[in-house]
């Protein structure tokens, strides 16, 4: 503690943070500071502050506790061990074999009501874990962080079990009573004192369901509202072509893509179908002569700008006068808007892309993000009309009643201001805690006579209404949803109901009609002429997906005054957390500590802001406690105090508050995690405000950031610190360079390579005898293609729930504990103030000659004859010298007891297959060695060698851009040995001769010969 | 001055040093063998089961094959114990009435399954798989061994990683032709003609550069080829532990 650092002060640092120009790769702006915490995270596997951070025992308690302990230690293996019990079925259903995993299909909603398909893998009846269905559109097979982590919202121990009047348990029936009691008077009425809000739904039986009710109360109003919602789309396509209608990309296809700051390969319900078919076009291949482009403006870098060849940093606001620009540059008339005064970077980019699209013609488009203005939305209509362009159709929305969020929000405050709304149901969504603040529905709920909310969690808005119901998860309940392309997919309950009282919104719905049918029958029902069966097997409803609809090229396009933002100097943009959402997944504690993708930020949000921002601002950070500056900020009379958080690329005069946390009622983990941006936004800024007032106070607040965490030493003998970014010095880490290097050269030669010849410490094995393929013997490898990686974290998620890996909580993740077998490295490239961003998901590599098992006293991970660098949980004993040793840090240990042996509900999540490790216990990344156990068994019982693509590993296989390819290296045909014989494959830290199994291959971008960084050879780093 | 040892302290001298290093010993082979008797590894010890079922009868007596109630053990790493349902397909018609199995018929009547007490229970870091030893020629009495005797089940082995690891490092010891693996009367052939029969009665043939095994070594080496079992990596830790 007496050691403490000065705070780094941004303003003062300017000067070192310009060396970043200087072409190298940099993982944080420590790093290029010099700061000596940086180096503390370089060269000590886990800092020696972490220790003095936060509460440690004192001396008095060390000797009580050592005195305890020693006492103890001799009677540990004296308990006996329990008496197991097996208990068989009654009577065993037909298809399951005890023992062997059973995928059922089902659906995942996401936000806005829409379906994406899943697989999941039940043990026995319980599902742990989820995949993605081939035969779904929205999925295509691969998965999201949210979809992998859905499993662990099913056994959330904080779910909701019981029914609630007033915070009091009570009963279904007593609801009931109440309920219809006053159903009846509004039948009377014909329900004009009746009102329901949902989220947005896709359910054609929902639906249908909905509107028989709403015939027996035609003037009751039936609302929809989502806190991140696509109203401005709707309302954009509204103004191009008069009605409504949702826009299809055709990614694959695309030559040039302008994205205006859409978030497409991450964000809204396409977005894995997207990343399916953006990296289809984008991954190398030989003699290949032509590769899309993709040019995105955002404020805050996202997972697209990060992959994307020119990202423009710019003012939420400014991203309207871009595609002003754009248009007019392309020739598109647009009347009443003006793209006003651009800077000269912005004049070149939109120039440059202005130029690629035309000379793409019909395979360019533009997209924008749902939270850019409706006007902006229909501009981008307009270019794309204009362009003729073939990779965008559009279709008719999948959601009832589109594009009417804020009306309906706003419509509800209404009446219940005007007193006429006597009955609320509200099921699903949480308008307490997420509507726009000033409708301040806190003040309106208590007005109504009745209220019942239906909801997974007693949220902020159970708190205030009548009654809360107990609502079931998605994977107890039959159902439906439409994809973002209309087609159907079903669900169907993976698991009995875990709480006898929760219900669907489609049963509270029903029961409340008089319709006494069960969910499966009305599914059933609205698929009538279908084989049920099928559908339910498969999970997708054929031939559901909409048609194109046709549209007519508008002349020009009439932008109404004031409908695109006028800007100011401090603006505020509004976006749904990348991990957390809405909110609506506060208490998921897989996606609070996964890093936020392009920030590494995790269990809080902050205020991200430019690094010259930062620095006029006056903000100090505070690296050895990674504390940063608690900053007010105030838009009108609404304030909300929250972190200042320098983040490189940022654009300048802007902040970025991330939604959904914050919450006051979020379960014991969503609970007092970060702040609610929420209380700043308003129905007037849904998406941006602007004239925020910044002042940033004295506070410090620590914020779990894992950028430099894990961070490997780039170079061995430097001078001085400096070399670490000057790459010439350094030992390549990842191949980075230019598509017009590529086709010069494909190996994209760096000068390290021939540098040293192969030397080695350690034993030599060889594994080259496995050539003959009738000997089923293997070499197991892994290779992973930056070049597509958009650095989205679903294969963390992915490794989390297959490997039963535990989560450590705020305080550890500060102290580098995080315990993921995958963790996706960020490398910045370029000038501290906008660099481009490099993903880097780094496993354990599987050294052939690995340094970690020497230097095991007890043999605890030694090599397998297949190449396998095996761990072994129940041999260690925790002398953490693998980890020491280990070149790339892909060791992780259990410091305390991070596992829940308790908790009865969560042992149901757990993968039967992987141990679950207890305090003391080192463990990492095994290639998913179940997974290939379970292939090896089943190909030795057929007598017959493991196919290709038998085993998929877990993060393999949910990866949407498929950047993983995972098999047999000896047999010459397998896709990793194709992959390895890429010119562009690289080895990581090859010099150390330690002949990793996991390697990788380039990342080139397409530059825009005129937007080119002046200096970009590839393998100067 | 008197003499400070008297006599009889040599006495008391070759106690102590003799009787403290037996001792020791003793307390070493003691504590050993403790924590390898059946005292502390339940091995040979019968379990108290909801109903006594007697292994002897069923299988040596009746004749049932074991995979009338074991059936998943060809398929799947458990072997799975049989459901109430397929206990009552045979008792709905024999023994009716008999006193000692009502918890069945209870349980047939009521939905809520047996609670049986396991037997051979492996810690959970070992992931056994019984579908690839039964597929490879492993019988059910190696490891399983006196299972055909047994009127109340008990494990017949400790289960100790040695124990296992003596049969992975050499499977030939214990490997037997894919027919007899239900046999639990199987006696490894002796001589030439003996494995001559035993090839014979399951169809197995000589590929060319192969020689006829003459003793109950060489036919276990043999089998161990036919199956293509890689014997080298058979002890690699993530076989059983991940």
């Amino acid at each position: 503690m007496e050691n403490q650092q000065e705070r780094m002060d941004l303003s003062q640092i300017r000067e070192k943070l310009d060396k970043a120009k200087e072409g190298g790769l940099w993982r944080s702006i420590g790093e290029l500071a010099e700061r000596p915490e940086f180096e503390e995270y370089l060269h000590q596997e886990f800092p020696r502050q972490s220790a003095s951070l936060g509460d440690f025992v004192n001396r008095r308690q060390f000797f009580k506790l050592m005195g305890a302990s020693l006492a103890l230690a001799g009677l540990t293996a004296c308990h006996r061990k329990p008496q197991g019990k097996i208990v068989p079925f009654v009577k065993a259903p037909e298809d399951m074999i005890p023992g062997q995993a059973v995928f059922y299909a089902s659906t995942i909603i996401k936000n806005g009501g829409f379906g994406v398909g899943i697989l999941a893998e039940t043990h026995e009846g319980r599902p742990t874990k989820i995949e993605g269905n081939e035969l779904h559109a929205a999925s295509l097979g691969s998965s999201d962080a949210m979809m992998q982590a859905e499993i662990l919202n099913l056994y959330d121990p904080d779910r909701s079990q019981a029914i609630l009047k007033f915070g009091r348990i009570d009963t279904w029936k007593v609801f009931w009573e109440e309920a219809f009691t006053e159903a009846g008077r509004q039948k009377i009425l014909k329900g004009a004192g009746l009102r329901i809000l949902t989220p947005n739904t896709t359910s054609p039986t929902f639906i249908r369901q909905m509107q028989a009710f709403l015939k027996e109360f035609p003037q009751a109003k039936w609302y929809q509202y989502d806190p991140v919602n696509r109203d401005n789309l709707y309302e954009g396509a509204r103004m191009a072509f008069g009605s409504p209608l949702m826009p299809v990309y055709d990614f694959a296809q695309a030559q040039t893509i302008v994205s205006l700051d859409s978030d497409f390969l991450y964000e809204g319900p396409a977005a894995i179908h997207s990343s399916r078919k953006f990296s289809e076009a984008r991954r190398l291949r030989e003699g290949m002569e032509r590769m899309n482009r993709l040019y995105v403006a955002e404020t805050m870098p996202s997972v697209t700008g990060s992959i994307a060849d020119h990202r423009l940093r710019a003012k939420p606001s400014q991203i309207a006068s871009l595609g002003v620009a754009l248009a007019q540059a392309m020739g598109v008339p647009v009347n009443g808007a003006s793209a006003g005064e651009l800077s000269e970077a912005q004049r070149k980019w939109v120039e440059a892309a202005a130029q690629d699209l035309k000379a793409s013609g019909s395979d360019g488009l533009v997209t924008v993000g749902d939270q850019q203005p409706a006007a902006l939305h229909a501009i981008a209509c307009a270019i794309n009309a204009f362009l003729q362009s073939r990779v965008t159709r559009y279709i008719q929305p999948a959601e009832f009643n589109p594009g009417n969020n804020l009306n309906g929000i706003k419509a509800l405050a209404r009446d219940i201001q005007e007193n006429t709304v006597e009955m609320l149901l509200i099921l699903g969504g949480n308008p307490v805690y997420n509507a726009p603040a000033d409708l301040k529905f806190e003040e309106l709920i208590p007005k109504v006579k009745l209220t019942a909310h239906l909801s997974r969690y007693t949220d902020e808005t159970s708190a205030l209404c009548v009654w809360h119901l107990p609502e079931s998860h998605p994977f107890e309940t039959w159902g439906d949803a439409r994809a973002f392309d209309g087609s159907v997919s079903l669900l169907q309950p993976l698991i009995g109901q875990l709480y006898p009282d929760t219900r669907s919104a489609l049963e509270v719905i029903t029961t409340l009609a008089g319709v006494s049918k069960l969910p499966y029958d009305l599914v059933k029902e609205t698929w009538a002429g279908r084989n049920i069966d099928k559908l339910v097997h498969d999970g997708v409803v054929p031939n559901t997906a909409f048609p194109s609809v046709s549209v007519s090229v508008p002349e020009s396009v009439s932008v109404p005054s004031g409908s695109l933002p006028s800007g100011s100097d401090t603006e505020i943009a509004f976006l749904p957390d990348p991990l957390i959402g809405d909110g609506s997944n506060a208490n998921n504690t897989w996606l609070q500590e996964i890093p936020k993708p392009t920030t590494k930020v995790c269990w809080d949000n902050v205020a991200y802001m430019s690094l010259d921002m930062a620095a006029r601002l006056g903000v100090k950070l505070d690296l050895t406690k990674q504390s940063y500056p608690l900053m007010e900020v105030k838009v009108g009379d609404r304030t909300l105090v929250v972190p200042a958080f320098p983040l490189p690329g940022h654009a300048d005069g802007a902040i970025t508050l991330h939604l959904g946390y914050g919450r006051t009622r979020g379960g014991q983990n969503g609970s007092g995690a970060g702040f609610n941006a929420y209380t700043l936004r308003g129905s007037d800024s849904m998406s941006m405000a602007s004239g925020a007032e910044l002042s940033v106070t004295r506070q410090m607040y620590p914020v779990a950031c894992t950028e430099a965490h894990h961070v490997f030493d780039f170079g061995t003998g430097l001078k001085s610190p400096t070399d670490y970014i000057d790459s010439s010095n350094a030992r390549p880490i990842m191949k980075v360079g230019s598509f017009t290097d590529y086709k010069k050269d494909p190996h994209l030669p760096d000068h390290h390579h021939h540098a040293m010849e192969p030397m080695s410490m350690y034993a030599e094995r060889n594994y080259k005898t496995y050539d003959n393929p009738d000997n089923h013997k293997y070499a197991w490898a892994m290779v992973i293609d930056p070049q597509v990686c958009t650095g989205c974290n679903a294969c963390v998620a992915a490794c989390q729930a297959e490997n039963n890996i535990s989560v450590v909580g705020k305080d550890q993740v500060i102290r580098q504990r995080e315990m993921h077998w995958i963790r996706v490295d960020r490398y910045y490239k370029g000038p501290a103030d906008d660099p481009e961003l490099n993903f880097l998901p780094v496993t354990c590599m599987q050294c052939e000659k690995a340094p970690c098992e020497v230097v095991c006293p007890v043999a605890a991970t030694v090599h397998s004859e297949e190449g396998l660098n095996q761990m072994v949980y129940n041999r260690c004993v925790g002398t953490r010298y693998c980890s020491n040793n280990c070149p790339y840090k892909v060791r992780r240990f259990n410091f305390y007891k991070y596992a829940d042996y308790d908790t009865p509900v969560l042992k149901l999540l757990r993968n039967p297959n992987v141990t679950v490790r207890g305090r003391g216990v080192m463990e990492k990344c095994t290639y998913c060695v179940q997974r290939i156990n379970h292939a090896r068994i089943e190909a030795k019982k057929e007598n017959r060698r493991i196919r290709e693509g038998e085993i998929v590993t877990a993060c393999q296989q949910a990866c949407p851009a498929q950047a993983i390819a995972f098999g047999d290296m000896n047999d010459p045909n397998s896709k990793v040995s194709q992959w390895r014989k890429q010119p562009q494959h690289f080895v990581m830290l090859e010099e150390l001769n330690v002949t990793p199994r996991t390697t990788y291959l380039a990342r080139v971008r397409n530059y825009h010969p005129e937007l080119a960084p002046e200096e970009h050879h590839a393998g100067d780093h | 001055m008197p003499q400070v040892f008297k006599k009889y302290h040599n006495t008391v001298a070759r106690v102590t040093i003799f009787g403290g290093l037996f001792g020791l010993v003793g307390l070493v082979l003691t504590a050993s063998n403790v924590s390898r008797s059946s005292y502390v590894t339940k091995a040979m010890v019968p379990l108290d089961q909801p109903v006594p079922f007697s292994h002897k009868h069923h299988y040596e007596e009746l004749g049932i094959d074991c995979r009338y109630c074991h059936w998943s053990v060809e398929k799947s790493a458990h072997a799975g114990v049989p459901s109430t349902e397929v206990c009552m397909s045979c008792h709905s018609q024999v023994w009716t009435n008999s006193p000692l199995l009502e918890p069945m018929r209870s349980s047939m009547a009521s939905g809520v399954p047996v609670a049986w007490n396991k037997v051979n229970d492996l810690p959970d870091f070992v992931y056994f798989n019984h579908s690839i030893h039964i597929n490879k020629g492993i019988g059910c009495n190696s490891c399983h061994s006196g299972i055909e005797k047994m009127h109340l089940t008990y494990k017949s082995q400790a289960f100790s990683m040695a124990w296992c690891l003596d049969c992975h490092r050499k499977p030939e010891a214990n490997i037997r032709p894919q027919g007899e693996v239900f046999n639990m009367y199987y006696k490894p052939p002796k001589n030439q003609e003996e494995v001559e029969a035993m090839m014979k009665a399951h169809g197995l043939t000589l590929k060319p550069g192969e020689e006829m095994p003459t003793n109950s070594a060489e036919f276990g080496k043999f089998l161990v080829k036919r199956y293509n079992i890689h014997v080298e990596q058979l002890d690699n830790c993530s076989v059983c532990h991940r």
